[in-house]
């Protein structure tokens, strides 16, 4: 990654709660224009780095630079190109989903029409009228989005964002990231526990393991990374007999089904021998893949050794 | 991609207005507004109907009314009224913030700290205010309308004192300064509702039991009732502040200091 091109820059970034560590020597890289997918286990530290990368905690040691500017010199300036929904939005129930936007846009001197533009942005007109107490918890998470967005940032800070979210708000979710990023110029960094989310959206990952990064980069990369992760499947009509029958080749393959098989991928020439030693003991293949571990799997192994 | 960034920023008092304005509509609808209007109205309702039933023996025959009617009534507000409600008033006004979770995303906005606090200090201050002149006005009306319905008491024969209720009630409004400064800070630390509450309760009590103590005028949970010593004969009230209205405000300015030096020290760790 070119450091130019970066839009979030942590350098040595340490943060504790007392004598507890909660992020050692974190070197975050989010490349402008990119959804970075920012995952790790349960008090990993995900919540704490986007509260240091907003000034919500002040960094103990090491820097945060957001659009190439120290953040504890500029905190002001580089502010006012974010946006920003941090855990649950925060929301005066007792004012309605306009008013709410109404309070923000009055914060930050943002011309008038900004709030019926966010609310439409986020399918919310039609309710802005409505106390934000009567919101479902989706429509509550759509207005901390439309909250975030209100100041057209260059730079939006998500935590967890669809919390909450039914299947059909999660899917509009990530049409509306995608758009914002790719028509939009926006860079998102977005932090989950749902891999499966990230996996979707994300144009680069950060796994982030007991405070520290054990990885970073585009999404093509680090599925390169997990290429000894990659498993020859075969779909076959009985794997047990077929194992019986290969014992050299497919002894230690793991049953994955009744007609199923999986074992470590090595070659191309290593999926035809199979195959042809499969037909020569005339058993049928229905099914020869190298299947690529996904982003979930590739989490997986990364955050493997802490978790054993 | 390059990336541009305006250094253009708000000026301190742009800040200032931005945030003033923000607050002023998280008030609508709250508790806050209406404990500050009810506050000016129910002391004056429930003085007001005492001397409706009861005026002819709580008067001298014969006398101006209006300086027993002020005097007894501000009596009864600033010695437990007053100090109750400063102590309600910037609890239920932080309490927005808490309740939403919202000193997060107040934060995160390209706002000085100095903005956020003296925003909220303002709204505070100026609801005070509001309730007190309210309270001022209404405390008048009821006695002209005291003249109307009940002649008897003669209110109607007489001048209302207005000249003395103005410095009257910059001497009160001087007098709760201590303690508006004092829970503001400790309702901004703690960001809770109760736990101010609580604390400026046992204040405001223990204020009113130590009213004979040698170092009374310190304590700022009494300077309210204090204030009324600026009160000479038939209603006269000065604009000199007596001890205690210096002293409360004194405990508002090193509060204030200080309090905005501590709150420094005080980030957005945890979920609120």
């Amino acid at each position: 990654m070119k450091t130019n091109s970066l839009l979030v820059e942590t350098r040595a970034l340490s943060f504790g709660f007392g004598p507890r560590p909660v992020l050692q020597q974190l070197d975050l890289q989010v490349p402008a224009g990119s959804i970075f997918g920012f995952l790790g286990p349960n008090g990993a530290g995900k919540s704490t780095t986007l509260r240091l990368l907003l000034g919500l905690l002040p960094a103990p040691a090491g820097t945060v630079h957001l659009f190439g500017h120290d953040l504890a010199r500029h905190r002001r300036a580089v502010l006012g190109q974010v946006g920003a929904l941090i855990e649950m939005p925060s929301l005066y129930d007792h004012l309605s989903g306009r008013e709410n936007l109404e309070a923000t846009r009055r914060l930050r001197g943002l011309p008038a029409g900004r709030t019926a533009d966010v609310l439409a942005t986020v399918g919310l007109s039609a309710d802005a009228h409505r106390p934000a107490r009567e919101y479902s918890l989706g429509m509550r998470q759509r207005l901390g989005l439309a909250l975030a967005l209100l100041p057209d940032p260059q730079l939006l800070i998500l935590d967890e964002p669809t919390n909450g979210l039914d299947p059909t708000g999660i899917i509009e979710m990530r049409a509306l990231l995608q758009t914002l990023q790719r028509q939009h110029g926006k860079t998102i960094l977005l932090s989950s526990h749902l891999i499966s989310e990230i996996e979707r959206v994300a144009t680069h990952v950060g796994v982030l393991q007991q405070g520290r990064l054990a990885f970073q980069g585009s999404v093509a990369e680090l599925q390169r990374r997990q290429q000894g992760h990659a498993q020859v499947v075969i779909d076959t009509e009985d794997a047990a007999r077929c194992q019986l029958l290969l014992p050299v080749d497919l002894g230690g393959a793991a049953v994955l089904g009744p007609g199923r098989l999986g074992l470590p991928y090595h070659s191309p020439e290593q999926m035809a021998y199979l195959a042809q030693q499969l037909v020569l003991a005339g058993q049928p293949v229905y099914a020869l893949h190298c299947q690529q571990p996904s982003l979930e799997q590739a989490f997986l192994h990364l955050t493997e050794p802490a978790l054993a | 991609m390059e990336t541009t960034l305006t250094f253009a920023q708000p000026g301190p008092l742009t800040q200032l207005r931005r945030c003033l304005a923000a607050d002023v509509l998280k008030l609508k609808h709250t508790p806050a507004l209406w404990l500050t209007l009810g506050s000016g109205a129910l002391p004056v309702l429930l003085f007001g109907l005492i001397f409706f039933f009861k005026g002819q023996f709580l008067l001298k025959p014969g006398e101006n009314p209006w300086p027993a009617y002020i005097l007894q009534s501000w009596q009864t507000a600033t010695g437990l009224l007053l100090p109750l409600f400063v102590v309600l008033l910037s609890s239920l006004v932080l309490h927005t913030e808490n309740k939403a979770m919202a000193w997060k995303h107040l934060y995160a906005q390209p706002l000085s700290r100095a903005a956020v606090f003296g925003s909220k200090l303002l709204v505070l201050l100026g609801l005070n205010l509001l309730a007190q002149v309210a309270y001022a006005v209404l405390l008048v009306a009821s006695g002209w309308l005291l003249g109307l319905l009940r002649p008897a008491l003669h209110f109607a024969d007489f001048a209302a004192p207005l000249g003395a209720v103005v410095p009257l009630l910059w001497h009160t409004f001087v007098a709760t300064l201590g303690i508006l400064a004092l829970q503001y800070v400790a309702a901004l630390w703690w960001r809770s509702f109760a736990a101010p509450v609580a604390v400026g309760m046992a204040c405001t009590i223990a204020a009113l039991t130590l009213m004979r103590w040698d170092y009374i005028d310190w304590v700022p949970y009494a300077a309210p009732l204090l204030s009324l010593k600026a009160v000479g004969k038939g209603l006269a009230v000065g604009w000199a502040l007596s001890t205690s209205g210096l002293l409360a405000l004194g405990w508002a300015a090193a509060t204030l200091l200080l309090g905005y030096v501590l709150l420094g020290f005080r980030h957005e760790g945890a979920a609120r």
